[in-house]
């Protein structure tokens, strides 16, 4: 019997194992570093906005939702190691209560969030822009002097 | 139907029509293959895809993203009950993923349309909707469309130019006004307006787990442009 499965169990069983394996613990991985913590953070009286960073062969552009917010509280600094930092003051308090969450406590006034840019950009050319509820960072990226080849 | 897709078009609209026009809950998707979920409405648990009805109307709501792996069983499940109920049509609502969708206000919010059947396109054109001709839809809208092609159902999606990935209560809006304007509803879309600030901040969590479930069904396909013409 042991045999025979061995058998069965040819290359491409094997490399299809492999993705499945690869598979399913990418999206572990995926959940334990996204899902596995909450939005909110009742120490800080805070939540995490939505962040997405989009990558154009010039620039990265970082894009945060920042509803109900002060937009003159916004406030981007760059910390070191490529991380910004990203906060803002909401124009109300919400609270658990007004999720209809009534076995928790905490309110939170503002947004924070740290967002790691995976590429070398130029944090002193950033530029930022708040409109309609969105903030729109955009970072140049850093270039190496490249070598010019004539095409013929 | 209203399930989480992009900018969670569907499920803000269709959350909206539920509460505007009162409907009530009929019935619900009940499913090993979902997640272990039981969502509390005043301290009683319920399934996270819902089944709302009112006169005619029937409306499909989820409370959660659906996790890849289910949309399949899931659209061919809502094909084959709806034909068994003898739904007459199927509408679904939700966005087209639009790059610049950050330029665009509301009133020139554009909507298109797909059908299953060549009579449901013959209806998106008599509704005025311009149908998508070609490219790639994803997801279980995509599905849902072609089990009702294959059981010869008439449905049609709904899609209103969106964000991808944070919650747009302004393209739900543009969707509730045609579908309601469409079934000679009376729906008013200014609250759904005026909340849409705390709307977004109310849908981060959800939208965060949907865009992860797109991600695997390689959503951004719809971008893609397709080799024949």
């Amino acid at each position: 019997m042991v045999w025979e499965r061995r058998r069965r169990r040819d290359i491409f069983d094997i490399i299809d194992e492999y993705f499945e394996e690869m598979e399913r613990a990418s999206r572990e991985l995926f959940e334990s570093l996204l899902g596995g913590r909450p939005s909110w953070d009742v120490s800080e009286r805070c939540l995490e906005p939505l962040t997405n960073i989009h990558i154009t062969p010039d620039e990265v552009i970082v894009r945060v939702d920042l509803p109900m917010v002060k937009p003159e509280s916004i406030k981007v600094r760059a910390l070191g190691g490529n991380v910004l930092e990203v906060s803002a003051d909401m124009n109300r308090t919400i609270s658990f209560n007004d999720f209809g969450i009534t076995h928790r406590r905490g309110e939170f006034c503002g947004f924070k969030t740290k967002i790691r840019i995976p590429l070398p950009v130029d944090m002193e050319k950033m530029t930022t822009k708040f409109a309609r509820g969105f903030l729109e960072i955009r970072l140049p990226r850093k270039r190496r002097e490249g070598v010019r080849i004539p095409v013929e | 139907m209203g399930l989480p897709d992009v900018g969670l078009v569907g499920v803000i609209a269709t959350t909206h029509i539920v509460s505007a026009l009162g409907m009530e809950e009929a019935a619900s998707v009940e499913s090993e293959l979902m997640p272990p979920i039981a969502v509390l409405h005043d301290g009683l648990p319920h399934s996270p895809i819902r089944i709302f009805h009112k006169d005619t109307v029937l409306a499909v709501l989820s409370e959660t993203a659906i996790p890849a792996p289910v949309v399949q069983p899931l659209a061919k499940a809502l094909v084959d009950w709806s034909k068994n109920r003898s739904v007459k049509m199927v509408i679904s609502l939700g966005g087209l993923p639009t790059p610049e969708r950050q330029e665009l206000t509301l009133e020139n919010i554009r909507i298109f349309g797909a059908a299953s059947t060549p009579t449901a396109l013959e209806m998106l054109k008599n509704w005025d909707v311009e149908a998508l001709k070609r490219g790639f839809m994803v997801g279980p809208y995509a599905l849902i469309l072609r089990y009702a092609a294959e059981s010869g159902l008439d449905a049609i999606a709904l899609l209103a130019q969106s964000f991808y990935e944070y919650p747009d209560p302004e393209a739900a809006a543009v969707v509730v006004s045609r579908v309601t304007e469409m079934l000679n509803l009376k729906v008013d879309v200014s609250e759904l307006l005026k909340k849409g600030e705390e709307i977004r901040l109310r849908a981060r969590d959800v939208m965060r787990r949907t865009q992860q479930e797109l991600n695997r069904m390689k959503k951004s396909q719809e971008y893609d442009l397709p080799l024949y013409v």
